[in-house]
């Protein structure tokens, strides 16, 4: 056994203690076990770790032994200015012999009856970190080796928070990332909907984000994005883009409107964040979307019966970049059966590859068919079983093939007057597949839209339900159901009750149950009956 | 939102021409009722509605007309409402009754 001097032994505990010991320990408590070795290794009787905050104009304590004060106060030290903000700026080790109001800004310092101070920066490679400083309630002249020590205790604090700070910020990256997915795509009859989302290899989740809402217009709108930079910034400016989208949908429904004030928002508020996004807006009656895409790669329509094919459209410039002169919007015919496919670059981009042969690649995978099974088809010819090195977004919405074999129809929507446009023309595009002419068409068009408006109004109260309409054909003759699950009450007002005369008027027969479940209004009519007027 | 665009001209003095294109039922009634109002000032001595174009028109839509026919009444305002045979919602016109109490044609 070699004889060991003190110092040599305490700093050997001390590169131990962050080595292993610590591993398990977050930031804080690491900071307040290597300040405890410090204190026994230099006998001082006060410590405290400052950390430049990330604008490094503060220091904010982090950390403190027996100036519990400073962390507890949140005390906030300009750089350059004061003790700490001294150490911070000269990057080296600064000694204080006698306290005074000249050389200390902090008055905890003073308060506590500190006489002497010696403080060394926290530094990875040429950037500081923070400061850590020990302080003697005696007046000591610290040495040359007590700020080598301090220093090696140091280097050791500084490389295990920025590990620990930067695991935080990946943890914190991708639970906003993950919250900010919506966890269930919204139901719209006659629409399916599927989504992926995978973050790249390298344990760093980018911006890439996809956000799926319907509209008070009873439109539904799509977003497909991709903020420029990886990290927790890159996250948190997604939420900000993905917020904004939502806030604009709401004034316009004009995608590309939407993306010119997101384009003005970010220019403003958020001039180093860049984005790539596209918008569609579905229109209710799900045949066609209008597309504008902000330097984003255009989707893909997916037509029954024919390989995918990319979408041709103006690409306008990205968000954040510069003042653009006019943004575009391009109609797109979604056929029954049809859909689009939006993505983001990660999909489609490989090393060594060029983006034209990705994008052939991804036309190819999109066949026509059930939105999961889409999305399945396109992730597995993608991704297949590579680590994809970027972000993934993937996003399908597919339009249900017609019901052109007479099938029943079946819809459940909210008894509130925005669902009957939507069953109005879920009800026309079933009976016009059916054969129907258009003067039957618009007669039971009307009779099923004069039901569903007597459940709108009068079924139920503040709290609101559903109706559900049922079609169902036998040979000629067609059946609707309409039921609500409320309680009926009598129409209210003048020149009520006018809907009721023009069901019977319009329909063969009426049959109404009112029951204490609610109420079902059953209506028949043939079809090829009536002589063509319209 | 259903859609119903709602436009107004005036040929002569008094003679109000308003033309409904879109679609009326429940949830835009109200908005198109208070659309016609606006048209029609105290000056007016006639009014014609044009829904000749107009694609849907339910209950709710009746009423307005309506409810706009007893009040033009009341003032000793001439109402008519046109809707050329073969319209999409002329069916729902004729069914409502409205020909009794105002002129369709």
């Amino acid at each position: 056994m070699q004889p060991m001097d003190p110092h040599g032994e305490q700093l050997r505990r001390l590169q131990a203690l962050t080595d292993s010991d610590l591993a398990r320990l977050d930031v804080d408590e690491l900071l307040e076990a290597v300040l405890e070795r410090v204190r026994d290794l230099l006998h001082v009787d006060t410590g405290a770790v400052l950390l430049l905050e990330p604008s490094g104009a503060f220091l904010v304590a982090r950390a403190a032994l027996g100036l519990e004060e400073e962390t507890r106060q949140g005390v906030r030290i300009p750089f350059g200015r004061g003790f700490a903000g001294r150490v911070a700026q000269e990057r080296k080790a600064v000694t204080i012999a006698e306290v005074d109001h000249g050389n200390v800004l902090n008055p905890i310092l003073r308060e506590k009856g500190i006489r002497s101070l010696l403080g060394v920066p926290l530094c990875i490679g040429e950037d500081v970190i923070g400061v850590v400083h020990v302080g003697t309630l005696e007046p000591r002249i610290f040495t040359a080796e007590d700020a080598e020590l301090l220093q090696l205790a140091a280097d050791r604090i500084a490389l295990a928070t920025r590990a620990r700070m930067t695991h935080a910020e990946l943890t914190a990256a991708s639970v906003l990332q993950r919250s900010l997915l919506p966890g269930l795509l919204p139901e719209i009859p006659g629409l399916e909907l599927a989504a992926r989302y995978v973050p790249g290899g390298g344990g760093d989740v980018g911006g890439d984000w996809y956000d799926v809402f319907d509209l008070p217009s009873g439109r539904l709108c799509v977003v497909v994005g991709d903020v420029v930079g990886r990290g927790l910034n890159a996250s948190v400016a997604m939420s900000r883009l993905r917020s904004a989208m939502r806030a604009y949908a709401l004034v316009s429904d004009d995608p590309s409107e939407m993306l010119r004030r997101l384009d003005e928002q970010t220019r403003h508020f958020e001039p180093d964040v860049m984005a790539t996004v596209l918008c569609a807006v579905v229109e209710p009656t799900l045949d066609v979307a209008r597309v504008s895409s902000a330097g984003h790669p255009p989707p893909i329509r997916a037509v029954p019966g024919h390989p995918g094919e990319l979408v041709e459209m103006p690409a306008d410039p990205p968000i954040g970049l510069t003042r653009s002169r006019r943004r575009h919007t391009t109609m797109v015919d979604l056929p029954a059966g049809g859909g689009l496919v939006l993505y983001t670059d990660g999909l489609v981009e490989r090393r060594h590859e060029s983006l034209d042969t990705g994008l052939q690649r991804l036309m190819s995978a999109v066949v026509p068919g059930p939105a999961e099974l889409v999305c399945s088809t396109v992730m597995g010819r993608m991704i297949g079983n590579h680590q994809a090195v970027d972000d993934v977004a993937l996003l399908v919405v597919m339009r249900s093939a017609a019901a052109v074999t007479g099938g029943s129809l079946t819809l459940v929507e909210p008894a509130e007057p925005r669902s009957l446009r939507v069953i109005r023309h879920a009800v026309r595009t079933y009976v016009e597949a059916l054969g129907a002419t258009p003067a039957e068409t618009a007669d039971l068009v009307l009779a099923v839209g004069e039901a569903c408006a007597n459940a709108v109004e009068h079924a139920y109260g503040p709290g609101g339900g559903t109706v559900e309409v049922q079609l169902e054909r036998d040979g000629p003759r067609l059946t609707v159901t309409v039921t609500d699950t409320g309680s009926w009450r009598d129409p209210r007002g003048t020149n009520r009750g006018r809907g009721t005369t023009l069901m019977y008027a319009l329909m063969d027969d009426i049959r109404v149950d009112r029951g204490l479940g609610g109420t079902q209004v059953v209506l028949t009519t043939t079809l090829g009956r009536r002589e063509d007027t319209a | 939102m259903t859609d119903a665009e709602v436009t107004c001209r005036e040929p002569a003095p008094g003679t109000v021409e308003i033309v409904v294109t879109g679609e009326i039922d429940l949830q835009n009634a109200g908005a198109v009722e208070r659309r016609i109002h606006d048209m029609v000032d105290n000056e007016a001595r006639s009014v014609t509605i044009d829904l000749g174009a107009l694609e849907y028109l339910d209950s709710a839509g009746l009423r307005v007309l309506f409810t706009l026919a007893s009040r033009l009444e009341l003032l000793q305002v001439a109402f008519d409402v046109r809707v050329p045979e073969g319209s999409v919602v002329r069916r729902a016109v004729d069914l409502s009754g409205l020909g009794d109490i105002v002129a369709v044609h």
